[in-house]
């Protein structure tokens, strides 16, 4: 469902991802590690067509994003590291707006968006305006802006931060219940235990390059620790390098 | 000054080779325009102060008048840019949470906040009263004292202004929301500045100038002698400078120890009032704002039924930006500012003395017309600096959400370039004709200048937008502000220069076109083809502003 080519990005100064390669089945949640600076950021947004790589390629579901950005696009719910969102319209009118963006069928459109807004727990606030809402809450408003128009994609950056242990629990559940419909969730995280929980397989990148992927035993394997948490495992790995 | 470092190093650090908003060309092209018009504003102060000098009897007084309406008119537009900086400053920047967070006392916070926002506020008025008081320095022949004399004056009405500013906006937010007293602040401002700008064309100062208007000399020099009261500062402030013209060294050093004495006495009431009242109100402005008006339905339809001819991205996007300009209440004042400017507009046209003229009233009232077609199209580059310009930067760093949807940047920035071209198209034509209607022009003059319009607004618009595309600003707390960028100014200038050339190529044929309606002569064939080549090359250039700039943007989004 995701494949990436020899995806490299050089911003001039800072060769920032480095001939990356690597396929995410359809309904595998693929977890993304790295130090900061690895150049996790960078890789998810190429992937949510946000910046240009410098060289290699990105296909979603058999679509080139170079080549049919639009189409890929369509496909893909991105959800951001920090949550910025035109603040002046409410919670409803954000996600109007982005139906009207991915062309969400207008018949249903208000039962789904009242029906993403109870589960994020923001039906509440719909008529308020974003710029009163806690930073968790503007986090949920945005995973719900990315599950509206039913992706077969889903890319998050850091979905965890912000968010109150019941929302993390929440956002837990939801992304294992679109996996489980064939959903393919591509997650970058801090949060090892959290990639250790929820993840089928986990690859870990450092200075742009990917270092090992697999399942925690595999990487395991790979950074010869035994039986040893993802945490240990990671920073053996990341050593290493 | 530690508080004041940040702020001081990140200047410096804007300086730095390879930095990504490098300031040196900007700051390079900033002294080119300050330079112009600091030169521009010397000559016209010079010319009048000697023009003042020929005049007998009543000069001086003319001079002196002149200098006190000065003072007093950079004391309010200290006092109104003042308040809206301390508001920043003081409540609202983003910096303000971590600098409360920190180790230091309420007071120093207050006055290293205060200290910024005076200079914010006060640097444009130090820079350009400089000329004016240069020009009456050498017109009245005076030594380097008085220079001095006048400096030191100039920086002491900044700071009483900035500290009398300072005090009202403390009093006010500690009882209301500083984004409120913001809104309330700028609305109120601008709604005095529009009513003293069109009740000043109304009553049509350039009469005072003539003292033939006035019954009796006895009675214009009487209006010219109003009243000083003795106890506001800007009295203190203009007697410095008037005595330190006379060399009166006494009234006028007298006169600056009052006002010295005066910002001292603020400050230290300013130091008490922050102990006192500061936290409070800071506290207070962390408080959102709630909804000032409630969706406007009409028998259950909403207004955005009104825009179902637009496809769902286009609509959808209209949409975001109409609530996104009405619930942002900064933005309000430019609408009011854009009326007034369009009321002094008509009404100069209105008043227009064609009939005194010894020139041909009708050939008068054809050159009026086609300069007004120049006049409308920079009013038109204007209000596209304001708001179209900063379109794009307007996204912020919600840009994302475009980056990521399914709709490609040149889509986004057509649909931004039609939203802005219907209500500017409409509003320059309106404009247009409702000037040549108050003309009463030729039928030729009103086609000619429809026509020429209708092609500069797509032009102009499109040149904004695609600049406001190439050099964007997603960081900006306030984009608006984007126009005195480098971007901006570029796009100032090169839309100036558009307007310029197509009203050059337009002005031959023009002329030769009328003069021969007039006096009655046909035209050979060269002349025709020169007036076919004029024409086309005007729209071709036109039509060329309107995709080049748009390509520009829409590349440089896409690689950035």
């Amino acid at each position: 469902m995701i494949k990436l080519k020899d995806l490299t990005k050089d911003y001039g100064t800072t060769l920032a991802v480095n001939h990356l390669s690597l396929d995410v089945a359809a309904g595998e949640i693929y977890g993304f590690i790295g130090p900061n600076g690895a150049g996790k950021t960078t890789t998810i947004r190429m992937m949510g067509g946000i910046i240009e790589p410098t060289a290699g390629s990105i296909t979603i579901a058999g679509i080139d994003i170079k080549k049919d950005p639009v189409a890929a696009k369509k496909i893909i719910g991105f959800v951001p590291d920090r949550p910025f969102l035109y603040e002046k319209l409410t919670g409803l009118e954000f996600l109007k707006f982005i139906a009207d963006l991915y062309q969400v069928e207008e018949l249903h459109l208000l039962r789904k968006s009242e029906d993403l807004l109870k589960q994020f727990a923001l039906w509440e606030w719909a008529d308020e305006i974003i710029e009163a809402y806690s930073h968790g809450m503007k986090q949920r408003l945005i995973i719900s802006a990315a599950l509206l128009h039913d992706p077969k994609v889903l890319v998050i950056d850091e979905p965890m931060v912000g968010l109150d242990p019941e929302a993390v629990r929440m956002v837990k559940d939801i992304l294992k219940r679109l996996a489980a419909q064939n959903v393919t969730v591509f997650v970058s995280t801090h949060t090892l235990s959290l990639a250790e929980d929820l993840c089928d397989r986990i690859g870990v990148i450092h200075k742009g390059t990917l270092l090992a992927q697999g399942t925690v035993a595999e990487l395991n394997l790979a950074a010869k620790t035994g039986e040893a948490r993802l945490e240990e495992v990671f920073l053996t790995l990341v050593r290493e390098a | 000054m530690t508080l004041l470092r940040p702020r001081l190093i990140s200047s410096r650090n804007g300086l730095r080779p390879g930095t990504q908003n490098n300031h040196w060309t900007r700051l390079f092209l900033f002294i080119l325009i300050g330079l112009v018009f600091w030169i521009g504003a010397f000559l016209v102060f010079y010319r009048i102060l000697t023009y003042f000098q020929s005049v007998q009897d009543f000069g001086d007084i003319l001079a002196m008048k002149l200098l006190s309406m000065m003072i007093i008119t950079f004391f309010a537009l200290l006092l109104f840019s003042s308040i809206i900086n301390n508001l920043s400053h003081l409540y609202l920047s983003r910096d303000l949470p971590l600098l409360h967070s920190m180790p230091v006392g309420i007071r120093d916070i207050f006055l290293s906040r205060w200290l910024g926002a005076a200079f914010d506020s006060s640097w444009m008025v130090i820079a350009f009263s400089l000329p004016v008081f240069l020009s009456y320095g050498l017109v009245y022949k005076a030594g380097i004292v008085f220079y001095l004399i006048a400096f030191i004056a100039v920086i002491c009405m900044c700071l009483i202004a900035a500290a009398i500013s300072s005090l009202v906006v403390l009093l006010g937010a500690a009882m209301l929301p500083a984004g409120k007293i913001r809104t309330l602040f700028v609305i109120l401002g601008v709604l005095l500045a529009v009513l003293l700008v069109i009740v000043l064309r109304m009553i049509r100062p350039e009469q005072l100038v003539n003292p033939d208007s006035f019954a009796s000399v006895v009675l214009y020099l009487n209006s010219m002698q109003a009243l000083s009261l003795p106890y506001l500062p800007t009295t203190w402030i203009t007697d410095t400078v008037q005595f330190a013209l006379k060399r009166d060294w006494t009234h006028s050093i007298f006169n600056l120890a009052l006002s010295a004495s005066c910002v001292f006495s603020l400050i230290f009431i300013n130091g008490m009032a922050a102990s006192a009242i500061y936290f409070r109100g800071f506290s207070r402005a962390q408080t959102t704002a709630k909804r000032l008006f409630a969706p406007l339905k009409f028998r259950g339809h909403s207004w955005e039924s009104l825009l179902n001819f637009l496809s769902r991205p286009a609509k959808a996007f209209a949409v975001k930006e109409i609530r996104s300009f009405f619930r942002d209440s900064t933005q309000w004042p430019q609408l009011f500012l854009i009326c007034a400017l369009i009321i002094v507009y008509l009404y100069n046209f209105s008043v227009l003395p064609l009939d005194r003229s010894p020139i041909k009233t009708i050939y008068l009232q054809n050159v009026f017309s086609f300069l007004n077609v120049g006049l409308a199209a920079f009013v038109l580059s204007a209000i596209a600096a304001r708001f179209v310009f900063p379109a794009v930067s307007m996204e912020g760093e919600a840009f994302w959400i475009i980056q990521a949807a399914p709709v490609s940047i040149k889509t986004f920035l057509w649909i931004k370039f039609f939203l802005y071209y219907m209500p500017l198209l409409i509003l320059s034509e309106t404009l247009i004709v409702a000037s040549n209607l108050l003309l009463g022009v030729t039928p030729f003059m009103m086609f000619l200048s429809i026509l020429t319009i209708f092609c500069l607004v797509p032009a102009v618009v499109a040149l904004a937008v695609g600049l406001g595309a190439r050099y964007p600003d997603f960081k900006s707390e306030n984009p608006a502000m984007s126009v005195t960028s480098f971007g901006g100014v570029l796009f100032m200038l090169l839309s100036f220069g558009l307007i310029a050339l197509v009203i050059i190529l337009e002005a031959g044929p023009v002329y030769r076109i009328f003069m021969s309606r007039m006096l009655g002569y046909s035209f050979s064939l060269m002349q025709i083809l020169w007036f076919a080549l004029s024409f086309a090359f005007a729209l071709i250039l036109c039509i060329f502003t309107v995709f080049y700039p748009m390509k520009l943007g829409e590349i440089y989004l896409m690689k950035r």
